[in-house]
């Protein structure tokens, strides 16, 4: 898998990188990634039980800090930063979420061991992508020398986290260490896949939406008049309040 | 037995709690502050739980939980629009409808399920009717008119309410519905002149201060005030009604010219630079203009001196303080989280005073540090575990300590008691500076909060020095309290108070009385006593990008993350150790 992926990733990455603006877009993405993940290992310094590893976590957020500010100021030498909103209004406003579902933080949600696990496994992959970055020279100079002080910083994260999971291991959890390593490898793929499969959703939702907008909405267009603007008095409402409360509508 | 009332906005901006024991606010917070993703819409379930806990309470003893608006009156808004506009909806109808079947349609029982509150329990406040509780429940005022702005709720834009002496206290007059929304405007004119809604509308006010309105005839004809109070908007020049992703349309440009470009460099001496100025001070005069129009037809309709703010639009300081100047009312209070976050506390409320109908307790002044708060002990845990170089220090040491770092140009975080509930800091989550001397700014511009020169500090002053600098109307004496509304720096300060001295001679100022906030008015006197000047400037305590710090370990990151210069977390003192800062600490 690893081989696969490496493969893939130097097939990959040249066209990626080729495309007109893939600079500033790619830059501007590393640096959400490295925000999300600070925001996560913030989460973990905060909760964990382990306060020996307080600092670990405390010192990678701040790692991450960098690294998030670092690649932002980079992506903005390739041009002004996009401006995120810019509907006024946003009725289908789809909730954010980087490491956080449900309020819950990634720590909350799979516990130190996988955490770890996790933050183990998500290290050495950025480590792996960068390396191929730098390896193909993909970069521009300055880019690439930006990218290998970051990986400086990716190693000392792949590293620890590698040495505590080993210390779970010998301290007998070497059972449960493989297991929370297996979860967070097959979690990827299946990630992925349910992404996939929402985006499918998706299009196949937004198709028959716009059908049944374009064929089943027109005819009531006929009876349909926009209020006149100005203010109207609100009329009583018949209804008590407590029973008008209840309602949803 | 006490009635335990749970308030919550999500879904739309900002999620918050806000959590009443018998007409009592005990607990709110917005999720943001937890999650750390600003503006979090999600359900806030973080800030709830925290909430619960704070009471030392669980969720089965909750009386009732009041969501602040409806999610069928605002499905259907988006239903009849989409067929009004057919077919140009063609793009968002689909979007909408797959956000709200899939998932906001219902959120009755999914928040049922997920806070554990029996639907019977479940109750629904309206938009407008949580901003305008939001407003008057707490204000000074046994009665007063009620004025609510913002984007938009279920369908009403604006609307203005009676407060009444008992109940119904918060009692509807009139509405206007969407689309003529007046934050909508100033949204989509904050797109145009380059900067993220929801975000950028506080640069749109600080570069208005640079220009003149000399785009009034076009302001006007985007704009129309008609007879009644009532406003029209030129819904050709903007697209927020159909359109999913942008705010105007190519007439908006053929009447303006070409948007500004997002994130280029603004200067207001270079001639480009003067016209964004320029079309700013126009947007901010506009929606002033149609503030005041507003304002004086709810005065025509309920006839009481007093006013209370809230919605969206009023957090802009400015317009505020114009209002104050020039409109109708003697007395203007605005609800500090005007926001939808502070459409949570105004269900809660109005269920308390309105549903179940209990009688207002008055000279009660409202507080807004109503967020999480740590021990002493509790922090010196954490920072210990952080290794972070602290000194513990007295309570008189620490005010000392402060003014010699502020007084030697330091730039100190003040991370102190409860979190503010709302946008800005008030003391409790602020990042302080010497206000002297305009070279602060520059530093906590640059290198602290990373964001344009060009945006005003605030500064805080004694309630007992306030008059010396600030030229404060006499309407504003509580909105001053919260920085909801701006004074006038006296000229023969404004060299010397650079810093927070705006380019127009405005500042946003926060007034500090003795009894509301006894810590932070004795750095203010404390920092006056060495200085004669009990002014500071104070900025909200977050890095760019980021929600206000709410943990102790969200202070010490801002700090090692930023070129502040100490973090007062409680009693200690926090410094950097610079081993940590440049990612080479390796143990
Ligand atoms: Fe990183
Ligand atoms: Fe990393
Ligand atoms: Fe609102």
């Amino acid at each position: 898998m690893g081989k696969l992926r490496r493969t893939w990733l130097k097939l990959v990455s040249p066209l990626a990188w080729s495309r007109p603006g893939a600079e500033r877009r790619f830059l501007a993405s590393f640096s959400e990634t490295e925000r999300g993940s600070a925001v996560d290992m913030l989460a973990a310094a905060e909760l964990t039980e382990r306060r020996d590893l307080r600092r670990k976590y405390f010192i990678h957020a701040l790692d991450e800090t960098r690294h998030a500010r670092l690649f932002a100021r980079r992506a903005g030498d390739f041009g002004a930063e996009s401006v995120r909103a810019r509907a006024a209004l946003n009725d289908a406003n789809t909730l954010q979420a980087h490491g956080i579902v449900g309020g819950r933080s990634l720590f909350e949600r799979y516990g130190e061991l996988e955490f770890l696990a996790f933050v183990h496994r998500s290290e050495a992959l950025a480590v792996e992508q960068f390396g191929v970055y730098h390896d193909l020279e993909l970069l521009d100079e300055k880019t690439d020398q930006m990218l290998q002080n970051i990986l400086r910083d990716e190693h000392f994260h792949v590293g620890y986290s590698r040495t505590e999971l080993e210390r779970y291991t010998r301290s007998g959890k070497g059972a449960d260490v493989q297991r929370a390593l297996r979860k967070v490898f097959w979690r990827r793929p299946w990630e992925a896949w349910m992404r996939f499969s929402v985006q499918i959703g998706h299009v196949v939702t937004s198709f028959w939406m716009t059908v049944l907008y374009l064929v089943v909405v027109a005819p009531f267009k006929l009876g349909a008049a926009r209020e006149r603007p100005g203010f109207r008095d609100v009329p009583p409402d018949p209804r008590s309040r407590m029973t008008a409360a209840r309602g949803q509508g | 037995m006490a009635t335990w009332i749970l308030g919550m906005s999500a879904l739309f901006h900002d999620a918050a709690v806000a959590l009443v024991r018998d007409g009592e606010v005990v607990a709110a917070a917005q999720e943001e502050r937890f999650t750390r993703i600003k503006h979090d819409a999600e359900l806030p379930v973080r800030a709830a739980e925290w909430a619960l806990a704070e009471a030392g309470i669980d969720a089965t003893e909750l009386d009732h939980l009041v969501f602040y608006e409806k999610p069928l009156a605002k499905f259907q808004r988006i239903l009849v629009n989409s067929v009004a506009e057919f077919p140009r909806a063609w793009r968002s109808f689909p979007r909408a409808m797959q956000t709200w079947l899939g998932r906001k349609l219902w959120i009755a029982g999914e928040i049922s399920r997920t806070f554990r509150v029996p639907p019977h329990k479940l109750l629904f406040s309206e938009h407008h009717l949580s901003h305008a509780a939001s407003a008057f429940l707490p204000s000074p005022f046994d009665e007063a008119a009620i004025l609510t702005i913002d984007g938009v709720g279920e369908a009403t834009t604006t609307a203005i309410w009676r407060g009444n002496r008992t109940a119904p206290h918060v009692e509807p007059v009139a509405e206007v519905v969407f689309p003529h929304s007046l934050g909508l405007f100033y949204s989509a004119m904050t797109a145009f002149l380059g900067f993220a809604v929801n975000e950028g509308e506080y640069k749109v006010m600080g570069m208005a201060a640079f220009g003149r309105p000399r785009f009034m005839e076009q302001m006007r004809a985007l704009v129309r005030l008609r007879e009644h109070g009532s406003f029209e908007l030129d819904l050709d020049a903007f697209c927020w009604h159909w359109h999913p992703s942008e705010s105007f349309t190519g007439k908006l440009v053929s009447i303006l010219g070409e948007p500004r470009f997002p994130g280029a460099p603004f200067d207001p001496t270079t001639p480009e630079g003067q016209h964004w100025a320029d079309i700013a001070a126009s947007t901010q005069a506009m929606l002033e203009e149609a503030v005041l129009h507003v304002a004086r037809y709810a005065r025509e309709r309920v006839d009481l001196p007093n006013l209370c703010l809230a919605g969206g639009v009023g957090l802009n300081a400015v317009a505020n303080t114009r209002l104050a100047v020039e409109g109708p009312f003697d007395q203007l209070w605005v609800q500090p989280a005007a926001g939808d976050a502070g459409g949570a506390l105004g269900a809660a409320l109005w269920c308390w005073h309105d549903l179940l109908e209990h009688p207002r307790v008055l000279n009660q002044r409202y507080r807004c540090d109503l967020g999480r708060r740590w021990t002493d002990a509790e922090s010196a845990e954490i920072l210990q575990d952080l290794r972070a170089p602290r000194e513990q220090l007295s309570p008189q040491q620490r005010l000392n300590r402060a003014v010699d770092d502020l007084t030697t140009g330091g730039v100190i975080g003040w991370f102190q008691g409860c979190a503010e509930y709302g946008p800005r800091a008030l003391g409790h989550r602020s990042i302080l500076a010497d206000p002297r001397g305009a070279g602060t700014r520059d530093r906590v511009n640059a290198r602290i909060k990373y964001r344009e020169a060009f945006r005003p500090f605030a500064p805080a002053v004694t309630a007992e020095a306030a008059d010396r600098y600030f030229d404060l109307h006499t309407a504003l004496t509580g909105p001053v309290q919260y920085m909801v509304a701006t004074g006038t720096v006296r000229p023969e300060y404004r060299e010397e108070l650079a810093a927070i001295t705006h380019i127009d001679g405005s500042a946003r100022v926060q007034v500090v009385h003795p009894e509301h906030s006894p810590l932070f008015h004795s750095l203010l006197e404390a920092f006056g006593e060495r200085t004669g000047m009990p002014v500071l400037l104070n900025t909200s305590f977050n890095l760019k990008g980021d929600p206000m710090v709410d943990t102790p370990i969200d202070a010490v990151a801002a700090l090692y993350s930023s070129d502040l210069d100490a973090v007062y977390v409680g009693c200690h003192r926090v410094t950097r150790s610079e081993r940590i800062r440049g990612g080479d600490l390796r143990d």
